[in-house]
Parts: structure tokens; sequence; C-alpha cells
């Protein structure tokens, strides 16, 4: 049948025309913007060229958020991902009660974060908090804490909060595996290998590209992580626990340097890109596997 | 983030709304006013009742619509986006948050002086600190409706339990008081690090004004940029001992709701706030029975007490001028004394000026906050508090450092060091 390309650029444009608005629109505007000495307290906005991005080299508290950001894009596209897999991997074989793990595991992640950042205060709340009671119970008081508040202990507290919980990455890592050929992993198995070689040498390859998204996906949950952070420990102690948008809104909500705030927001912008590349390129992610 | 920013930048483009009109069939002009003085807010009914006595007195000239935007931070979010713009509401409440000089920074604000001075009525509500809170560069541009006298609230059963028989008069013997209440198994203070730290910053800021002159003079100093002083830093040193020894294990992360929920459950002895906090010690929701009887008030050690009226009510620019006499009209009546009084008695506010009289039935409705107000009245030393007078973005600073204080991680000049370098971004 032949295609009639005209029509091609008609039903593109409703969605290029929302695109241009909603995003680029905004984004070139958060670009413009960085440029301008831009405040609230401010009569007017004045044309500073990259002395905003000056400032930024120089400013400690954006090195702090930025590594910060980056450790936790690493975590969480390994850690997580990788969690999230390894029970994707187990429940395929579908061992008993692999349904009800599959969506209990999916839980937490449909819960708020508003509601997921308060259960957590509250886990690590150094008075009354679970895992001090739990301690104190097991004649481990010495190891008790102020978690969430104590510079050793906030960012790993921090990062548990989300890490564990990689429903999203187990339901499309096993959705894809269940639709896996049957007949590639009977082929390995009649060759003579085992569970574990079956795993590793055919489903996981074969597993590769939803990987790759998920990892995607992990790695702008991170580059948009926010309340969690707020609600815990809002970027502290000091700036221990604090990220890109967090501290994005800090220079925005309290020093109502909105030049500035975007100059933070285009770094956001520059370091979801890289990241994106870099996961992209080295799984593959868009290319034909066969 | 960008695309709050620039929905920001996008309300520009058009009114928001919020501005007065003048409504043309009858001539009557609308004054649109958001508030967050409304739904649970303690000062809801008292605003709910001077709007419906204001619409009555001006009927056919003036009429406040009411725009409900509950929680503060909201209110304070929706009035930044609005100087984004240029188009406030033509009045604005600065309470504790001080909207006046951003609102100022823009030139959007109406000078009141001519007409304060023009009317002795309207004048002789203006106490020197009120007009100090008021004014800039020897111009008036708000009006003060609510005072801000704080001082500290004690548990009086677990003063006597800890042979305590009065509060403390010098800082000497308040450490002491405190060691005598550990030592009956009390925790004496509560206290907290988030959302600013609005209690302990309540004691730091009480040490620093009664150290001497130059701390008095620090803390009467509009955004501070050196907090490298030694009273500060002797303060300071005082906080992080009180964090340490103290105070509760959750004081530290915890915000006002945990140091509030910790005097009223009868887990600390002391804790500083100001006076709206009384209704709470007879809320059952919040506290057990018969806690009021046990809750005595003080000043701070040395006599020092936080005087200084909430920033009140200010006019904004209007392309209509008969909108900013509407909007004067309004203020005038929301900090006339009737409007003092009635919060007085209504919700228990502290008025600005001291030229309300204390009715009877305010002494019978809050007893403890009249026997708080005769005390603060021999109190020989007063300031602002620390929050009010501190660049804003010292505020997030002072939260995240505060536990890096407890731990030892910053001594007290490190902590100092923190704050001075955060006031310089300002400059």
């Amino acid at each position: 049948m032949k295609i009639k390309k005209g029509w091609i650029p008609v039903f593109l444009l409703p969605a290029v025309v929302l695109f241009l608005l909603i995003y680029a629109l905004p984004l070139a505007m958060v670009f413009g913007t960085s440029l301008f000495d831009y405040r609230l307290t401010a009569q007017k906005m004045t044309f500073i060229g990259f002395e905003n991005y000056i400032r930024l080299i120089h400013d400690p508290d954006f090195f702090k958020a930025l590594s910060n950001t980056v450790i936790w894009i690493f975590i969480q596209c390994i850690l997580h991902v990788a969690l999230g897999t390894i029970i994707a991997l187990i429940l395929y074989k579908k061992p008993r009660g692999w349904k009800f793990v599959r969506t209990a595991y999916m839980v937490p992640n449909i819960i708020s974060n508003a509601a997921i950042g308060m259960i957590f205060l509250n886990i690590f709340n150094p008075q009354f908090g679970v895992v001090n009671s739990v301690l104190k119970a097991a004649g481990l008081e010495k190891l008790t804490h102020n978690w969430l508040m104590d510079s050793a202990t906030a960012f790993p507290s921090v990062t548990l909060i989300w890490v564990l919980f990689a429903g999203y990455t187990t339901t499309l890592v096993l959705a894809q595996a269940l639709s896996l050929d049957e007949s590639m992993l009977e082929a390995a198995r009649v060759d003579g290998a085992t569970p574990f070689q079956v795993d590793m040498m055919v489903v996981l390859p074969m597993l590769k590209k939803i990987i790759g998204t998920t990892m995607v996906m992990a790695a702008t949950y991170m580059l948009q992580m926010f309340d969690l952070i707020y609600i815990t420990t809002n970027g502290g102690p000091g700036k221990t626990t604090t990220n890109l948008p967090l501290q994005l809104y800090g220079v925005y909500k309290t020093e109502n340097n909105y030049g500035y705030a975007n100059t933070i927001g285009v770094c956001i912008v520059l370091v979801g890109v890289i990241a994106m590349t870099v996961i992209n390129k080295a799984l593959k992610v868009n290319k034909e596997d066969y | 983030m960008a695309a709050v920013m620039t929905a920001a930048l996008f309300t520009g483009c058009g009114k928001s709304g919020d501005t007065a009109k003048s409504d043309s069939d009858n001539g009557v002009i609308t004054i649109n006013y958001p508030t967050f003085q409304c739904g649970v807010n303690t000062a809801a009914p008292v605003v709910a009742k001077l709007v419906a006595e204001f619409n009555k007195e001006y009927a056919g000239k003036y009429q406040i619509k009411l725009e409900e935007v509950p929680g503060d931070a909201n209110y304070v979010d929706k009035i930044k986006v609005q100087l984004g713009t240029g188009d406030l509401p033509p009045v604005v409440y600065g309470a504790g948050y001080n909207l006046l000089d951003l609102a100022l920074a823009k030139n959007l604000v109406v000078d009141l002086t001519d007409k304060v001075n023009a009317d002795p009525e309207w004048k002789a509500l203006y106490s020197k600190t009120a007009l100090n809170t008021n004014s800039r560069n020897g111009k008036i541009y708000a009006s003060s409706v609510e005072g801000s006298i704080v001082g500290y609230f004690y548990n009086k059963d677990l003063f006597a339990k800890a042979g305590i028989t009065e509060p403390a008069k010098t800082w000497d013997e308040f450490f002491q008081q405190c060691d005598k209440l550990k030592k009956a198994g009390i925790t004496p203070l509560a206290m907290d690090t988030a959302d600013s730290a609005w209690v302990t910053q309540l004691w730091w800021g009480a040490m620093v004004a009664t150290s001497n002159e130059n701390g008095l003079k620090f803390m009467q100093t509009m955004n501070p940029s050196d907090y490298n002083t030694p009273e500060m830093v002797a303060a300071v040193e005082k906080v992080q001992k009180m964090l340490k020894e103290y105070t509760t294990l959750d004081a530290i992360g915890g915000k006002y709701e945990n140091a509030a929920n910790n005097f009223l459950s009868g887990q600390a002895a002391m804790i500083a706030n100001g006076p709206w906090m009384i209704g709470d010690f007879s809320d059952t929701t919040k506290t057990t029975e018969g806690f009021a009887d046990k809750v005595g008030a003080a000043v701070y050690p040395g006599n020092f007490v936080y005087d200084a009226p909430i920033q009140g009510y200010f006019v904004t620019k209007q392309d209509d001028p008969k909108v900013e006499e509407a909007a004067i009209a309004m203020v005038k009546f929301f900090t006339s004394a009737h409007a003092q009084q009635l919060g007085l008695e209504m919700q228990g506010m502290v008025p600005a000026s001291d030229t309300v009289k204390i009715t009877d039935k305010a002494s019978e409705k809050y007893p403890l906050l009249v026997d708080f107000l005769g005390k603060a009245t021999n109190a020989s030393i007063r300031s602002d508090n620390m929050q009010a007078t501190m660049y804003s973005n010292l505020l997030d600073v002072v939260s995240q450092e505060l536990p890096r204080l407890y731990s030892g991680e910053l001594d007290a000049k490190a902590f100092c060091q923190k704050l001075t370098d955060a006031a310089a971004k300002n400059k």
C-alpha cells in the first residue's frame, strides 16, 4: 500500500507545537535568562554574559551538589537497576508466589514521595525511630545514631530511601524476560548450559536494551530528585545531601536570584544529556541487535 | 523548577486578577485581597470579621474580596511571583517575611508618611519600634497590627520536681537550672534545628542581646554581615552546649512541631516561643487536659524580651489612584486600635501599639498572656529576633549547619564563619 507522505507533517504538527511551547521555549528561556543578572529585588534584568557561569565554577556549594548528583546517578544506574534486574531474573522463572512478589515490590513505587519521605523521617528518628529502637533492643545502643543528621551517615541513609525500591525496573525487565523466545533458552539447556549460565549468557544479553532503558529512567529520576531529600534532610547537614535541583531551589527561594538559579538549571540539562549519551552509547540502546 | 520559573515569567504577560477594580455598575471599588490568614490559621476569624466590618462601614464605596491562600509559604511564593511581574494586589501583609523590602526594591510601595502624619489617631498607634519596623529612610511604608513580644514558657510542675522556684534571672543561673532539671531526669529544653530553627534561634539571640552593648547592637542591626563577633561566638558555644546536653535527641533535624510536642507532652521543661502558642496549652488535641495550668511565662535571663511589631500591611502602587485610596482606607482600618483589640480578644494576639488597652475580656480569656505582658513591660533589654533581621538565605544555612555544630564537626567560630560567608552572597 502506498503511503501518502504529505500527511506526515500534519500529524506531527500538534506534537511539535506542544514540544516547542512546553519544552523548547522554556529551555531557551532558562538558557537566555542565565545570561542576565535577574533577581527579584532588581528593578530590571541586566545582561551580564557568562558571569553567572564564572560564579558557578567558583561555587563550592554547586560542586558539592554536582558531585552528589553524579554519585546518585551512578548508584541508581548500577545498584538500583542491578537489584531490579536480579529480582526480575528470579521472577521470570515463575517460582511460587511470583505474582504476589511482583505486585508487592511495586507498592513503594506507587506511594507518593512525600509520604515515603515522612515514613523514613520517622524510621530514622533518633528518639523513637524503628532503626534505633531495634538497635537498642538488640543491645547495640552504642550504634544508635541520628542517621539523617550526622554527616557520616546522612548520605547513605538518604540513598537507602530510594535505592532499594526498584519496582519499575523489575516490572519492565520482567515483562521483557517473559516475552523471550522459550526455544532459545531450551536450546541452551539442551547444549548443557546450567540455569545460571542460561541467565548470564542468554537471557541477560537479550535484556540489554530494556536494562538500558531502565538505566535512562533511573538517571532521569535522580536528576529530578527533590522532594525526598527536601523532606528528610533539606540537603543537610551542611551540604552533605544536597543535589542540583535542591541547590537550584535554594538559590531561587532564598537568594531570589533567578538568573543564577537558571544557570544551575542549564547545568542540570547538560548533566542529563551527558548521562543519557553515556548510557545509550554503553548499552547501544538505539542500535539493532540482530 | 524551570517550568515554574517560566510560568512565572509568562504570568507577566497578563493580569493576575488580584488587583483592585472599579465596579462600573455602582462605582464600588473592589479590593481583591489574597491572605494566608484563612482556614485553620488562628487569625482567620479576626480577618473575616474585619472584612465584614469594613465592607459594612464602606458599603457602596469600597469592598474587600478575600482570596484564600492557605499556608504562609504559598502566600509568600504567590507574592514573589507577582512581584516578578510587577502586578501586586493593592494590599499586602508583610507579616514575618519582610515582603516590604522586596516590594520596595521594585519601587512598588505607596509612601504612607503624609497620610499617617495627617491623622493623629493613626500616628498615635505607631510606637518607636513599630515606626522602625515599618519605615525605611525616614518614610513610613507600612502599618502594623500585631506585636511580637517573645519570652519563654516553662512547666511549673517539672520546675518544682527539680526544686526550682522561679525562672532564672541570669544566664549562669539558667544553666544551673538546666543542670538541676537534668539531674532530676527531666530534659530541660525543647529545641529544633530544621525550618530555620525558630525555637533555638530565640535562645541564641537572647544570649547575644544580653551579652553586652555590642551584642544588643548586633541584634538591632538589619541584615548584619559579620557574625564573627565575640558575642556571637560565645552565644553559639552555649547553643552547642544546649544542643549537646540539655535537649531531646530529636531536636537535631527536628522542626518546630517536634519542639512544641516535646514541651506540650511534658517531656521538656522549657520552650522559647511567642504568646501565639498559649492557645495550644489548652488545646486537648495537642496536650492533656489541665496542661495550661502548669505553664508559666517568663522573660529571658538578663531581663530581655523580644519586642518588635510584626511588619504590617502596605499599599502597592496601582494605575488607578482611587484604588490606592481604597487600599489605604483598608490598611488604616485593619491596623486601627479597634482591629488590634479585636485580635487580642479573639485570638490572644499581642497588639502592635502599646496604647491599646488590655480589656477585662482578654484578661479573663488569656490570663497567661496578660501575666506575660505584665512581666515584659518591665524588661530592660529589647530587640527584634534574629530571624527577622538576618538575610533570608541564612535561614537555610542555620538549619543545615546546626547539626554539624551539634556533632562537633564545626566549632562555634567555624559556624559563625559559615554565616558570614553566606551573608556575603547578598552583596
